[in-house]
């Protein structure tokens, strides 16, 4: 019933009831229109956005996978994993970090400085990343910070796998050392193992067996937000595949005791298997700690190594030339006799020095009036100076260069290592490319060479290789340091055939007047090796000096200033008839070789033939079990 | 006794129980997008905020509507008021002032301005000698919108300040304004559309580009139209499940408890959920319109259709945006929506409506 008035009244009535329904079809039509795009983009296109919606909130995140392990050849650790603790600041929940800065400042015993600028550093970074404040604190600290959790809620202990070299500087040459990947070596790397700042092997073997040691990483779905925070786990992922351990063929008791030998000297030995080419110890002095590079250290610890004027991160046994001194003398020896060019019985007479041209070339024993008549053998022994400048000026230089060659020099000896250096072997053709200015070969440069000096040059590996080689009669062996690795499957065993380089055919007598020598240069009287001498094992070796420094005839060399004294030689195997190991001991300013390096040479020895004595005795040291 | 009993037997229960349901629907969701984020608590302070409005909405239902409109020029200058003082003292929110705080209590007095705009509106139209709408009355029930609008956009809130505009739009055509004066108008706006661009703000005349061409910047303000798609999209037909939706839970989807509450709602429960939301503001507004239409004079037919312009076309804005049909515009979906102000204001509405239908009979 409605109040009508007015006709006009009821057909305004009408006219408003058409607009209400004007109005509720306008709705009605835009509420379907609606309903229709929904079904279009849940319906229809549900899959594409279910899609976007997983891009969005899913990641993948790494799992570091544990590096391999790397032992001794009887499985003693050298370089381990150990747990590390850091501490690590939440700044989502650190309300007035100006007042808690100085707090903390005292409780972790860091400068307030570095822990501003370790914040300042992670300013671009998400808010809910911890920053780390202090790295591998010690367990006292872990358990002050854990039981301050209330107190301190925004602290918090991240636990992290670190490399570990249990005996700090020992061998760390060898070894090498691990860091943050470059982004050189990320994109140089071919099996797409790291990334950008992942730990990885920088030196040494760490370096060279990077993929056996690095291991396969894993990963994990996440579910994140939109500001990248991880709220939780999702699906299974892949488990890391731990890094493959490496059996090196260094023997700890033999290092060890050529660390205790070497003392403070500078220089670099290596003790090799005569029979395998099997590193057996090597050093390389001054050292360093490679647990200061385990993770992101300090840049000052970086750069005062760096900076080190004796340049202790250089590899001394491989990455280091010298001049071989007398020790090339064996060379030459070997060199006359298979050219032909002299017999054993050759004569010749020292008077301490020799005129050629223009040019007086001394002999060392120059105070003494010269050695007099000399052999073949007596020159070796007594490293007469004359015998050899004229023996080699009558050979002439490319016999000397070829034969240097065939003994393993100016060449890389392919020990695994990264890096390696081949030294040089001078002949006209080298200098004609090496010395622009004075491309012309002189005689008086062979005479030089012929007794080590000149512009020849040679890594101790070398060296110690060419003592295996002289000791078996012409085998050049490879060296080598991983004596077994592990493979995806089992262990893969180094093959000691592939150590063989080549075969040289040498003379039986040629063999016999050099190793004669060389055992005499130790076991006879006035021998310069006589500090090498071993009762009963027949140590045969070659002294050497390398001049630093022009020594006239009016200077006692011995009271020269250190770094101005020769470096000191003493290359060799043992035993004598059937050499069970090689070796090249290398003291830089050490004086004459027989005075430094032999005894370093003798103390390694007198260990490794204990060792042996003690395994064919049938006494069981614990330390000597046959490798698994 | 007897007139009560009547009335309360021409109660709208079916539009009270579809508000009822789509505010529920909002609490779960509310609920179920901030749980774990930094605004959980708006879960307990919609529902404090609802009981508040349900109590709004009875004292609005109890008073003879006629009684309401005598006053709606105390409440519409009251209201006006408010909104000066919200420009002089109010709180700064996302760059626009438009909260005004009363002891703990912070409110948006734009959103009671409608309410009261609605009731002065049909206080004006519905008088029975109003016949017809002329250029002079017209230029009236504009100025009694463009009072409010004009505060409003001094704070600046263009959102709401839009949310008044169906009003405008249906009052006048329902009034009967011309399509001759329609044809003038519309092309009035179009010239001064140009000149109105101008005087946009930088962030404003963003939001428009963006909604021309939603990948242009999709890190930045295309960000959120990209976000509550791929909310609504991967929803697909069944959802994500209640506290499952990654997009509103894992915060990609901005104010996804607020202006996308329903992308959240198509997310978690699929093209299922979105259409029952749909059809449960159909069913809403069905009911304001009948109650227009069967209303017992003008005034009851003018409060209960300015009510369904008002908050229906703020839906349909609402849900545009969502849908990514509109640009940006900050509106909230009402009664779905976390928020005080409009809930209450949207009860007070809705209050309104069933004060209409329950007095649509004459003794």
């Amino acid at each position: 019933m409605r109040p009508l008035r007015d006709p006009r009244d009821y057909q305004e009535e009408r006219r408003l009831g058409a607009r209400v329904t004007v109005i509720q079809v306008l709705f009605g039509a835009v509420l379907a229109v609606y309903l229709m795009t929904f079904w279009y983009l849940q319906v229809v296109r549900a899959d594409y956005y279910r899609r976007l919606s997983d891009s969005n909130h899913l990641r993948r995140v790494t799992i570091a996978a544990e590096r391999g392990l790397i032992t001794d050849v009887e499985e003693r650790p050298l370089v381990g994993n150990r747990i590390a603790f850091n501490i690590r600041l939440d700044r989502e929940k650190t309300e007035n970090l100006d007042a808690l800065l100085p707090r903390l400042a005292t409780v972790l015993n860091v400068s307030e400085a570095t822990l501003r600028d370790r914040l300042a550093r992670a300013r671009g970074r998400p808010r809910f990343e911890p920053v780390v404040l202090k790295e591998d604190v010690d367990l006292k600290e872990v358990a002050w910070i854990e039981a301050r959790r209330l107190e301190l809620p925004m602290l918090s202990v991240e636990i992290e796998s670190r490399r570990e070299y249990p005996h700090g500087d020992l061998a760390a040459h060898v070894l090498g050392y691990v860091g943050e990947a470059t982004e050189e070596q990320v994109k140089s790397d071919p099996e797409d193992l790291f990334d950008l700042g992942d730990i990885v092997g920088k030196a040494g073997l760490e370096r060279e067996y990077e993929t056996s040691l690095h291991g396969i990483k894993g990963w994990k779905e996440v579910v994140v937000n939109s500001h990248g925070r991880e709220m939780q786990e999702v699906g299974e992922g892949r488990p890391p595949s731990p890094g493959h351990a490496l059996r090196l063929t260094i023997d700890l008791d033999l290092q060890r005791t050529l660390e205790e030998a070497y003392g403070e000297e500078l220089g670099s030995a290596v003790f090799l298997d005569a029979k395998t080419g099997a590193v057996l110890a090597m050093i390389s002095r001054p050292a360093f700690d490679p647990n200061v590079f385990a993770h992101r250290f300090s840049q000052d610890v970086w750069q005062s190594l760096v900076r080190d004027p004796r340049h202790p991160l250089q590899d001394r046994v491989s990455l280091s030339k010298f001049a071989p001194g007398s020790v090339f003398k064996v060379v030459m020896t070997i060199a006359a006799l298979e050219e032909g060019v002299a017999k054993p019985e050759r004569l010749d007479h020292c008077t301490g020095s020799w005129r050629f041209g223009e040019r007086v070339f001394q002999c060392w024993g120059i105070r003494k009036g010269g050695h007099g008549w000399v052999d073949m053998r007596q020159a070796l022994i007594e490293s007469c100076n004359v015998y050899f400048y004229r023996l080699g000026n009558e050979m002439g230089i490319e016999k000397i260069a070829k034969w240097a060659h065939l003994l393993g020099f100016g060449q890389a000896t392919g020990i695994d290592l990264p890096h390696e250096e081949s030294g040089t072997v001078p002949d006209p053709d080298w200098k004609a490319k090496a010395v622009p200015r004075d491309p012309i070969w002189h005689p008086g440069e062979t005479i030089s060479v012929a007794i080590g000096q000149g512009a020849l040059e040679v890594t101790p590996l070398q060296m110690a290789v060419f003592a295996a080689t002289v000791g078996s009669g012409g085998t050049v062996l490879k060296p080598h340091l991983v004596q077994a690795r592990e493979a995806r499957e089992g262990v893969e065993q180094g093959n000691d055939n592939d150590a063989v380089l080549r075969h040289l055919p040498l003379h039986p007598e040629t063999i016999k007047v050099v190793k004669e020598a060389m055992w005499g240069v130790v076991n006879e009287a006035g021998g310069t090796g006589a500090k090498a001498r071993i009762e009963a094992y027949d140590v045969c070796g070659k002294t050497g000096t390398a001049q630093v420094f022009k020594v006239s005839r009016d200077i006692d060399a011995d009271k020269l200033p250190k770094d101005k004294r020769d470096h000191a030689w003493f290359v060799g195997f043992a035993p004598k008839d059937d050499p069970q190991i090689a070796f090249a001991v290398f003291v830089q300013n050490g004086g004459h070789g027989g005075t430094v390096s032999a005894p370093i040479a003798k103390a390694v020895l007198e260990r490794f033939f204990a060792q042996r004595e003690g395994l064919k005795g049938g006494l069981s040291v614990a330390s000597a079990a046959p490798p698994r | 006794m007897s007139q009560a009993r009547r009335h309360l037997g021409s109660f709208d229960g079916i539009l009270f129980l579809s508000a009822l349901a789509l505010q529920l629907i909002g609490l779960v969701v509310i609920y179920s997008s901030t749980v774990g984020t930094p605004s959980a608590g708006a879960f307990q302070r919609q529902a404090m905020w609802m009981a508040l409005g349900m109590t709004g909405l009875l004292i609005v239902l109890v008073i003879d509507y006629h009684t309401l409109a005598e006053f709606s020029v105390v409440f519409y200058a009251g209201c006006c008021v408010l909104l000066l003082l919200t420009i002089v003292f109010g709180r700064v929110v996302n760059a626009s002032k438009s909260w005004l705080g009363a002891g703990g209590v912070q409110f948006q007095p734009s959103e009671l301005a409608k309410v009261a705009t609605i009731l002065m509106v049909a206080a004006y139209l519905g008088r029975d000698q109003v016949r017809g709408l002329g250029f002079v009355r017209f230029a009236a029930v504009s100025g009694i919108v463009g009072l409010p609008v004009l505060l409003i956009m001094q704070q600046p809130d263009l959102g709401t300040a839009a949310t008044f505009m169906p009003l405008l739009v249906g009052a006048s055509f329902l009034a009967g304004l011309r399509i001759r004066t329609i044809v003038i108008l519309t092309l009035i706006v179009a010239l001064a559309l140009p000149l109105v661009w101008g005087h946009l703000k930088p962030y404003q005349k963003e939001r428009v580009k963006i909604f021309l061409e939603p990948t242009r910047d999709p890190k930045g303000a295309g960000y959120q139209l990209i976000q509550s798609l791929i909310a609504v999209g991967s929803g697909g037909v069944t959802g994500k499940g209640f506290l499952s939706g990654t997009q509103g839970s894992l915060q990609f989807l901005p104010e996804q408890h607020t202006d996308f509450v329903l992308a959240v709602v198509a997310e978690e429960r699929g093209f299922i959920g979105s259409a029952l939301v749909l059809a449960f503001y159909f069913v809403v507004l069905t009911r304001c319109i009948a109650t227009a239409r069967g209303a017992r004079d003008r005034l009851g037919a003018f409060i209960a259709m300015g009510v369904a312009c008002v908050y229906g076309g703020q839906a349909l804005i609402n849900i545009g945006v969502v849908l990514g049909v509109l640009p940006t515009t900050g509106v909230p979906l009402p009664l779905l929506s976390y928020g005080g102000s409009c809930l209450v204001s949207t009860l007070l509405g809705l209050g309104l409506v069933l004060n209409v239908h329950m007095r649509r009979l004459v003794n």
